[in-house]
């Protein structure tokens, strides 16, 4: 991996954030710490609030009670492009590219911070880590398929080299050996270099595998929380994410 | 063939203009979602504002053209600024913006009407002489408005295709909160959208009553039908849509109106637009998302 693709990363973390749409709380009382050099995951039911959760740490939704700071800034409810300024790359479930515009236009906008002179470069960096996205530099992110699409999401928050990463579900509609690949290499990749990782993902048996800590919400709320191994042996998580139903106590509020 | 010939030297200059306005229209469209139909009275008072200086301050039109260029440009931002936000921040239904964007226009049209009468006005300006080629006629100054138009859009296609602010404002139409995420300051973004959508309008509106001779307070009104006629054709938001669409519109109106009555000539537009709005209401150059 290029020595300048991420930052040394800083600590994301929330304090008993509530979080919601006109002023009704998705996800309330959230209390979540993601470090430098770790995969955070966040793994829960459909409608648990994960998705509601990472926009209100970018400032896509609104803060309604607690912080969230990352290092030393505290950025709750800071606007998304004062959040980017800061170091927090984020990548959306869906709508993570602009699809009339082509790859690497896509990348100049991620790039939108940077001097016109620093772009070039930093393009060849997350080229170096994403190689098959060189091949398709001049077509529309739109025509892209789903595993090119998110490499392209992902290297677009790489070109401002964020010291944290928050991504949301990036293996969604992905075929499960391209999910792997993703995650295994480029998302785990990231915080082996340095950079602080919170993930949600669906697919928890493959999150929990790259991760070194794992939050698990439901109902809006933090219901669980360890280390993979602990929550592998934990009958309820087992139960519930590796291959039984979902809690009871989840909603459908996401 | 002469009539078919001649009719479409007239579309052509039509087509010109039309290109120009539905650009700046459609622009506003995409960047900020705003389906501004109070366009047409801004390229009034913009091309009323070129008179005053051509007539009154004794400027050449052309240069007096610069003062409504400056009017487009301004009058638009105030407008977004002080109108179109402060009720787009309520997040009412695009619906209200439709008809609040309605109301400015009459109010602009009909304003304008109470200030200078119901005259109808020239700039002091000679048509140059006649050229004929391929069975055409222009005059020298359909020729410049056609040449205006040229580089203009040459200049817009430049724009969005090759600067900062012009990526930054076709990231910001197709997804503003990615745009926001990715450090772009999506309202510097928009602002610039309205004073350069404006600057457009405001030479719209200057070379329509160039192109027209004789015009009063109330000439644009019927003009948003063909720029929405052209946005349709060519996908609502798609600046290069707009121009394909301006140059059909145009030239199919003009055509339209060498056989028929030319009176009617606006009700191909009406046609080509709800045949649009029922068959591909995205348009040609536009995508089902759009819609």
């Amino acid at each position: 991996m290029s020595v300048e693709l991420t930052k040394q990363g800083l600590v994301l973390s929330t304090n008993g954030l509530s979080a919601g749409y006109d002023g009704r709380p998705i996800v309330s009382d959230i209390t979540i710490e993601a470090t430098p050099g770790k995969v955070v995951s966040v793994v829960g039911p459909n409608g648990s609030g994960k998705s509601t959760l990472l926009k209100s740490l970018v400032g896509v939704v609104k803060v309604l009670e607690g912080h969230v700071t990352v290092g030393e800034h505290e950025i709750t409810n800071l606007a998304p492009e004062e959040v980017a300024m800061i170091g927090v790359g984020y990548v959306p479930q869906i709508d993570d590219v602009f699809p009339p515009l082509s790859v690497k236009e896509n990348l100049e906008i991620g790039g939108y911070l940077l001097s016109r002179r620093e772009i070039p470069g930093r393009i060849d960096a997350v080229l170096d880590f994403f190689p098959k996205l060189k091949t398709m530099m001049t077509r529309k992110a739109g025509k892209l398929s789903g595993g090119e699409r998110k490499m392209l999401a992902m290297g677009r928050v790489l070109m401002l080299s964020p010291s944290v990463l928050v991504l949301d579900e990036p293996t969604a509609n992905l075929a499960p050996m391209v999910a792997t690949q993703l995650l295994e290499e480029f998302v785990r990749g990231f915080a082996d270099f340095g950079s602080t990782v919170l993930l949600v993902e669906q697919r928890a048996k493959a999150a929990l595998r790259i991760s070194d800590w794992t939050y698990v919400l439901g109902g809006g709320k933090v219901v669980l929380a360890g280390a993979p191994k602990d929550l592998e042996q934990n009958p309820l998580f087992v139960e519930s994410f590796l291959g039984g139903s979902a809690p009871s106590r989840s909603t459908s509020n996401e | 063939m002469s009539v078919f010939l001649s009719s479409l030297g007239f579309g052509l200059i039509s087509a010109a203009v039309l290109a120009i306005a539905t650009v700046g229209f459609t622009m506003q469209f995409a960047v900020t979602n705003v389906l501004n139909l109070a366009y047409g009275s801004v390229m009034i008072n913009s091309a009323f504002v070129t008179y005053y200086l051509n007539y009154h301050a004794h400027l050449n039109a052309w240069v007096a053209m610069i003062g409504g260029v400056f009017t487009g440009a301004v009058a638009s931002y105030l407008l977004n600024r002080f109108v179109f936000t402060p009720f787009q921040r309520r997040n009412l239904l695009p619906i209200t913006i439709v008809i609040v964007a309605l109301g400015v226009d009459l109010c602009g049209t009909f304003g304008l009407q109470a200030i200078i009468g119901g005259s109808y006005f020239s700039y002091k300006q000679s048509l140059g002489r006649e050229i004929h080629f391929w069975g055409m006629y222009f005059s020298t100054l359909q020729l410049i408005i056609m040449g205006i138009c040229v580089v203009v859009l040459g200049l817009i296609h430049w724009l969005l295709k090759y600067t900062r602010l012009g990526k930054a404002m076709r990231a910001t139409s197709a997804n503003p909160n990615l745009a926001r995420n990715s450090g772009v300051r999506t309202q510097r973004v928009i602002s610039s959208t309205w004073l350069i959508s404006g600057a457009l309008c405001g030479l719209a509106g200057t070379v329509f009553a160039m192109n027209t001779g004789v015009f009063d307070a109330t000439s644009a009104q019927l003009y948003i039908v063909l720029m929405l006629a052209a946005m349709f054709l060519g996908g609502p938001g798609s600046a290069y849509g707009a121009m394909i669409g301006a140059v059909t519109i145009g030239v199919a109106t003009e055509l339209s109106a060498g056989y028929f009555n030319p009176q009617y000539k606006e009700v191909i537009a009406f046609v080509v637009l709800l045949g649009m709005l029922t068959f591909r209401p995205y348009g040609l150059f536009g995508s089902e998302k759009t819609n």
